[in-house]
């Protein structure tokens, strides 16, 4: 237990992360990023916006210069990651070792894994255009060793997910289809089914069709009323219900921050 | 010039109910003059001291006294069917009397100026601060102190040989009897000076002092006074002020008790001359006392919180002891780490009593480990009382600050 006194450095022109659609402000949510997104800091982060932000803004010129020296070199990438934990005094030595670990065994993984992995991590960010982009990168690449049908399947399962969460039902129902040819599971015959229930345009295929008994149907199709029930009463549904019984001035100014709130979650989800 | 620094001069001010004392550093001259303040019935005139008292006599003017005590309790004065607040009535004056220093020199700028007060409280201080703006000056111009530090200040700008030990004072005029000690104690880093006063009760009423049986009364009471008070104690010197001591006969046997072998002095306006030394002290690179000094006005703890800085354990002293409390401020942010309060580390001069005090974070947001960033703010509202303002800035736009703020007083 302790308290970690910080710098008063708080930058006036924050550094924009775009895979994160969040400006940081200070070292230490700079170090927060690069220790729980390791996978969106490894290519690319290191950069001149981010030497520009350490020199400017955080005060920390002799970083960046160190920095600076290595990008131009392009070598000793994944250390300066770990100085910029060193420096900014926010992650104990532990940790920071901890992290060179995970930075090592990440850099062991085959291309495919990680561009999976990075998707995977976007996907979670609510990052849905930019993690699809990267699933269909990975299926438009040859096969090799570790691009095998279950690997494939994982991925049109992800990218199918991406396109539900975007509203893209149809492409959505490629996605899942082309899995279920692959791997002939009932997990994704479910998910098709569904679509056609969030979708009246979207229409299981005729031989799918031929694969679906009713009993099958009736047991997705209760399923997904529990959802949508379990859906209506969640944390987000509760608030909007609360919003609503404020007095209008309340309820007008919860309106416009939520609507905000949503718009640039949109924008991150389609960006 | 005396009484004056490179470009203007700087002034100390005794500020009391019945008499204002005004000095200008190393200057021997001292302005006396009853705090009182009085208008001109015919005019859009104002005589503060012994004229305000002339134009009362004549008949052309209407004066208001205690002026401190009427602007404390935010009262009022209706002169020439104008109602003035006592705030505005003490301001003017103030103006008056900062005149008198700037005619004899010239009319050069004040650059400083500290006012000694019997006992600092927050209202004066805001009071006199706001006084000091309307008079054109800033903030860091003007400062108040306790007569226990301008008396600190007083015997510290003395030759040492009279302040080495311990320093007796008394000090009687119309509206207090009291007697202060100053003792220095050496230390390995610093020496202190601790300086503490009592309130007497036997205060009396200075116009018995115009017969013989009132002067053998107060003989008397005093004698009394200094028994209890003094002792066998040994002294470097004692000091005698007040109005009540412009003349001594009366008080043969009290003169006395307190010689022996003890040194014995008169300084007439040792608060204002004190306040002047203080002033002069704000003007130089490096001061001229380089104590910690202990007195009312000061605190009496260090406040510092225990913080991990770069993965090194330290202590961030947020105000030491013998810091002036109203004008120590400190800001800092923190970052709690499996922790879900803030603590600060009170320890007084006897650091046997060290305590820890601890502010719950309660209404915090909960967050990941290491993700809200705290700003704490600390003030002083006395020398006892710490004021706490906790806020919660949130981590960025990972976790937006949720607006939530504390305040405590904790006492010290």
């Amino acid at each position: 237990m302790s308290l970690l006194l910080c710098s008063q450095e708080y930058a006036r022109r924050p550094l924009y992360v775009e895979l994160l659609g969040i400006h940081l402000f200070t070292p230490q949510e700079l170090s927060y990023v690069i220790y729980h997104y390791p996978l969106l800091v490894l290519d690319g982060f290191i950069n001149d916006s981010l030497l520009e932000f350490l020199r400017e803004e955080l005060n920390m010129g002799l970083l960046a210069v160190k920095l600076e020296r290595w990008l131009k070199r392009q070598e000793k990438l994944d250390e300066a990651l770990l100085l910029i934990l060193q420096e900014s005094g926010y992650y104990s030595g532990a940790e920071i070792g901890r992290f060179k670990h995970r930075l090592a065994e990440l850099r062991r993984k085959p291309p495919a894994e990680f561009s999976k992995l990075k998707a995977d991590e976007l996907f979670a960010m609510r990052q849905y255009a930019r993690a699809a982009q990267l699933y269909q990168e990975l299926l438009d690449r040859p096969a090799d060793s570790h691009v095998d049908d279950g690997f494939l399947c994982r991925v049109l399962n992800n990218l199918g997910a991406c396109h539900a969460q975007t509203f893209r039902f149809d492409k959505a129902y490629e996605a899942y289809e082309k899995a279920y040819l692959k791997n002939g599971q009932e997990e994704m015959l479910e998910r098709m089914y569904q679509l056609t229930l969030m979708d009246s345009r979207v229409k299981l295929g005729e031989h799918i069709q031929a694969e679906v008994s009713e009993e099958q149907k009736m047991a997705w199709a209760r399923r997904f009323a529990e959802a949508q029930l379990h859906g209506a009463q969640s944390d987000g549904v509760m608030q909007l219900e609360m919003l609503f019984k404020k007095d209008s001035i309340r309820r007008q100014t919860g309106q416009t921050e939520l609507v905000h709130r949503w718009k640039q979650e949109f924008r991150r989800q389609f960006a | 010039m005396k009484g004056t620094s490179m470009d203007g001069l700087v002034v100390g001010i005794d500020l009391c109910d019945a008499y204002t004392q005004v000095n200008c550093s190393d200057d021997e001259k001292t302005w006396t003059i009853p705090t009182v303040i009085c208008r001109n019935k015919n005019a859009d005139e104002w005589y503060v001291g012994r004229e305000a008292y002339a134009h009362t006599l004549q008949g052309d003017g209407i004066i208001v006294d205690k002026l401190v005590k009427l602007a404390l309790k935010d009262g009022t004065a209706t002169l020439c069917d104008i109602r003035y607040t006592a705030r505005q009535l003490l301001k003017l004056f103030l103006e008056h009397v900062l005149k008198l220093p700037a005619k004899e020199y010239g009319d050069r700028p004040i650059l400083r100026l500290v006012i000694a007060v019997p006992k600092l409280e927050a209202g004066l201080i805001r009071l006199l601060k706001e006084c000091g703006r309307q008079l054109g000056f800033q903030d860091h111009q003007v400062h108040l102190i306790s007569h226990p530090e301008s008396f600190t200040y007083y015997m510290l700008s003395q030759k040492k040989d009279l302040w080495n030990g311990v320093v007796g004072m008394f000090d009687l005029s119309a509206e207090r009897l009291r007697y202060y000690e100053m003792k220095v104690q050496r230390g390995m880093k610093k020496t202190l000076v601790l300086t503490e006063y009592e309130e007497l009760e036997e205060g009396f009423n200075l116009d018995i002092l115009s017969t013989p049986s009132g002067c053998r009364l107060a003989d008397m009471i005093l004698s009394s006074c200094a028994e209890r008070m003094m002792q066998k104690k040994s002294y470097s010197s004692v000091f005698l002020t007040g109005k009540g001591f412009e003349r001594q006969e009366w008080a043969e046997e009290f003169m006395k008790k307190i010689s022996g072998s003890r040194r014995i002095y008169f300084e007439e306006a040792l608060f204002s001359k004190g306040a002047a030394y203080k002033a002069m002290d704000f003007l130089e690179e490096k001061t001229r006392y380089p104590y910690t000094c202990i007195c009312e006005g000061r605190l009496k703890s260090t406040i510092s919180m225990n913080v991990l800085h770069k993965g090194q354990e330290t202590s961030v002293v947020l105000a030491a002891a013998g810091d002036q409390w109203y004008e120590r401020e400190a800001v800092l942010d923190v970052i709690p780490d499996r922790q879900k309060t803030v603590d600060f580390v009170v320890t007084p001069l006897d650091t046997r009593q060290k305590k820890l005090v601890s502010i719950p974070l309660e209404g915090f947001p909960e967050r990941p480990d290491r993700t809200t960033r705290v700003h704490i703010q600390v003030r002083f509202l006395d020398e006892r009382t710490m004021d706490v303002h906790v806020k919660d800035q949130g981590f960025g736009d990972l976790f937006p600050s949720s607006g939530v703020q504390l305040r405590q007083e904790v006492m010290l």
